[in-house]
């Protein structure tokens, strides 16, 4: 009885792939009509309108950042708010009332190499800098805040490799990065009182393009050192959940 | 007065970071000080632009309308606005002063209610999935705010299940944007009626209609619901039930505007798609022991009512559907908030050993009897008014009027079950101090009653729609009232009662992940072959 039921449990298990993957071929088929029906239909009004006036209107040679940090800024600033949420959320789901007893600090347990703690020692400048060149350099050439952000947090990372009983405030870290989401929020929404409009460069449109850079520079680094932070926070708990 | 629409969004958000820096126990009051500014500002904006719709659009940085991110409203969206405020007040004023209200609680909800509002006034399919995106999120979160294993169970299930839902969104904003070298939703809506035929924007079509399928929690992708709703904390069902889940009901009424150009006449298919819902919703809810999934079941199946007036191409029947939407999230907010307050005195999620409540606790249970009328239509409430409105439109075929009059059949029967727990001897409880919780209970009732009885000036005020074909006072009404409830007592009393094998194996139907998966790809596999394939 026991066989015949977990028999009989393989052979649905086995058909239902065979469905799974028959209904995803079945997408697959229909993606592919609708793009070979895309390419006939393929508008570039937003691509040609970018590359033609995005330099000129926004001040940044990286059409990216242009978008990110002009044309959609309120996306940015509520995918920033994601970011924000999800460090909120990690730090109050591990956050514990009661001390947990025989919970033990695992990092001590295995010991990191010297030769890895050397070259951490090494890369660490190395990698903060190169962080905080694609931060500021956003508006010029590939990279910006998100990114640069999480080059600098990985680099702090490494911190916990060259000195596992680093002990890290995370409500510091937390607090800071709140202070820095309401800079960008009061940042994004300056251009209301400059330009009459809401969530743009606070510099008018004439302006030149270094004027509008130095807006962008400064976005960037918020945004920057916002990510940096918060991914921080998100390790820190998760290293402490770990303890 | 126009940029009033981007402070609906900027204040809560604000408020939220505030509430989270400062220590002090005073800065909760600074909710409602928010609150009050929020629903000043926005009636000043309805008075403002009640009759000129098209000057509420607002372009940020003043760049071009295909270019730029924009913020538009009209009746629908500003309707929702009002229901999120009142929502949000409601739930304000039930958690205050009890122990849920810390600051970090404080911080998702406003957040939460500003994310809500952007979700609700944009105009930019892009925008639109980043404000979904960030409601799951919030939304996850506040599931998991009880730190019990279950609640970190449905918050997983839920958010894995909308985000592959979101990301399937996702996949058809980009082919939107492909096709029509812009996201705003008003372009892409006027130019559509010359590319409705192609294939790419059918699949698109497809692929949108099913991440909004999960997120409002339709037929097949419906079972993140009552584990979500069954085991957050009570406040938070009511907000999740009420209003959070009507967000992809929006979302379904906006981007089907946006595609009436294109003739996709997909009327009949969401229509039997809401039947499904409901029938489904109604059968589970049945089944259930525990109040708060029997209530969870309910917004399913309410929802698949809702769906059957939202998906008609005619107007009158979408408007019982779309009103269908208030009235549920006033009903189901007042019921999830007064199960709370039994469930906190009682101790206890099962309807079978809360007994002697209308003794107990009269006020709450003549709120919660306003709430069971409401939900199972009786006239005089304003379940009534949606349901009648969807039932006169849906008369001329008979399928369709069995199915609805089926579901309110199930309604009645698992009502029927809930109010056993009013009868029988007073009971000690715990009084638990919650000075506020009776206000917010009696500010929904309140609500549902004055809807239940002033629809027509209501309705002839806000959209202008007249309702006067609608009496309340009207024989047939009331035999189909009583009709439905004696037929709901008979199954309750020879059937549910019994718990006879089918029912407890539909209760103890569990669909794990892997199942909804599995029923979400076959889903849109059903859906490309009805729009995609078949035209």
């Amino acid at each position: 009885m026991i066989l015949k039921s977990s028999s009989s449990r393989i052979v649905i298990s086995v058909i239902k792939h065979i469905v799974l993957i028959g209904m995803l071929g079945f997408l697959f088929y229909v993606f592919f009509g609708a793009y070979e029906n895309l390419e006939a239909l393929y508008n570039t009004f937003g691509k040609d309108y970018f590359s033609r006036y995005a330099e000129a209107e926004t001040g940044s040679k990286n059409l990216v950042t242009s978008i990110l940090l002009d044309y959609r800024l309120f996306d940015s600033l509520f995918e920033a708010g994601i970011l924000l949420i999800a460090v909120s959320g990690v730090i109050w789901i591990s956050r514990h009332e009661i001390e947990e007893k025989n919970a033990q600090f695992m990092i001590d347990k295995f010991k990191t190499p010297d030769l890895f703690v050397t070259f951490s020692r090494l890369v660490y400048p190395l990698m903060l800098a190169f962080g905080f060149y694609v931060i500021i350099n956003g508006h010029l050439s590939p990279g910006g805040g998100f990114q640069g952000g999480a080059i600098v947090a990985t680099a702090i990372l490494i911190l916990y490799y060259i000195d596992a009983e680093k002990d890290t405030n995370i409500n510091l870290i937390v607090t800071v990065e709140k202070y820095i989401y309401i800079a960008i929020l009061l940042l994004a929404t300056a251009s209301y009182f400059t330009r009459g409009a809401f969530f743009t460069n606070v510099f008018p449109l004439e302006s030149s393009a270094d004027a509008k850079s130095i807006y962008l520079v400064v976005l960037n680094v918020l945004i920057g050192f916002k990510v940096a932070l918060g991914l921080w926070a998100i390790f820190t708990a998760f290293l402490k959940e770990g303890r | 007065m126009a940029f009033f629409s981007v402070l609906l969004i900027i204040i809560p958000v604000f408020t939220a970071l505030v509430i989270y820096l400062y220590k002090h126990s005073a800065v909760k009051y600074l909710t409602f000080i928010a609150q009050l500014a929020m629903t000043i500002l926005a009636v000043l904006y309805y008075r403002e632009f009640s009759d000129q719709w098209a000057s509420t659009l607002i372009v940020f940085g003043d760049w071009d309308l295909r270019i730029g991110i924009s913020l538009i409203n009209d009746e629908i969206s500003m309707s929702f606005i009002f229901l999120t405020l009142f929502s949000f007040w409601m739930v304000l004023i039930y958690t205050f002063d009890t122990r849920q209200s810390n600051r970090t609680f404080l911080f998702f909800l406003m957040f939460l209610q500003g994310v809500f509002l952007g979700l609700l006034q944009t105009y930019d399919l892009f925008n639109m999935f980043v404000f979904l995106e960030l409601t799951t999120i919030l939304v996850t979160i506040l599931i998991a705010f009880k730190k019990s294993g279950d609640s970190f169970r449905a918050a997983v299930y839920y958010i894995l299940l909308n985000a592959s839902g979101v990301l399937v969104f996702l996949i058809g904003v980009i082919i939107m944007y492909n096709v029509f070298g812009t996201i705003n939703v008003g372009v892409i809506g006027e130019a559509i009626d010359s590319v409705g035929e192609a294939t790419s924007v059918r699949f698109a079509y497809v692929l949108m209609m099913a991440g909004i399928a999960v997120k409002s929690a339709l037929f097949p992708v419906f079972s993140w619901l009552p584990k979500a709703h069954g085991v957050a904390q009570s406040a938070i069902s009511a907000l999740l039930s009420g209003l959070i889940v009507k967000g992809g009901l929006y979302m379904f009424i906006r981007i089907n505007q946006m595609f009436s150009g294109a003739n996709l006449e997909s009327g009949e298919f969401f229509f039997y798609v809401g039947a499904a819902t409901a029938v489904v919703g109604v059968l589970f809810a049945v089944s259930q022991k525990d109040i708060k999934q029997i209530l969870a079941y309910h917004t399913v199946s309410q929802i698949g009512i809702v769906m059957m007036g939202l998906s008609s191409p005619d107007f009158d029947t979408f408007y019982g559907g779309l009103l269908h939407i208030f009235n549920h999230a006033l009903f189901k907010s007042l019921l999830f908030l007064g199960a709370g307050v039994i469930i906190k005195a009682y101790r206890t999620k099962y309807v079978s050993d809360m007994r002697g409540v209308f003794k107990t606790m009269p006020a709450v249970s003549i709120f919660m009897i306003v709430g069971m009328l409401s939900i199972t239509g009786a006239p005089l409430f304003n379940g009534f008014i949606s349901k009648t409105i969807i039932k006169y439109s849906i008369e001329d075929s008979t399928l369709k009027s069995w199915i609805l009059f089926g579901v309110n059949i199930g309604t009645a029967t698992s009502f029927i079950k809930m109010s056993q727990i009013f009868f029988g001897p007073r009971r000690m409880t715990l009084r638990l101090y919650a000075p506020f919780d009776r206000i917010a209970l009696m500010g929904f009732a309140f609500a549902c009653v004055i809807l239940g009885n002033f629809y027509i000036p209501i309705s002839d005020g806000f959209f202008g729609v007249e309702l006067s074909y609608i009496s309340v006072f009207n024989f047939d009404a009331f035999f189909d009232y009583f009709v439905a409830l004696a037929i709901g007592f008979l199954i309750y009393y020879f059937i549910i009662k019994k718990d006879y094998r089918p029912i407890r194996m539909i209760r103890e139907y569990k669909p794990s992940f892997q199942s909804a998966n599995f029923v979400f790809i076959m889903f849109v596999v059903v859906m490309s072959v009805y729009f995609v394939l078949i035209p």
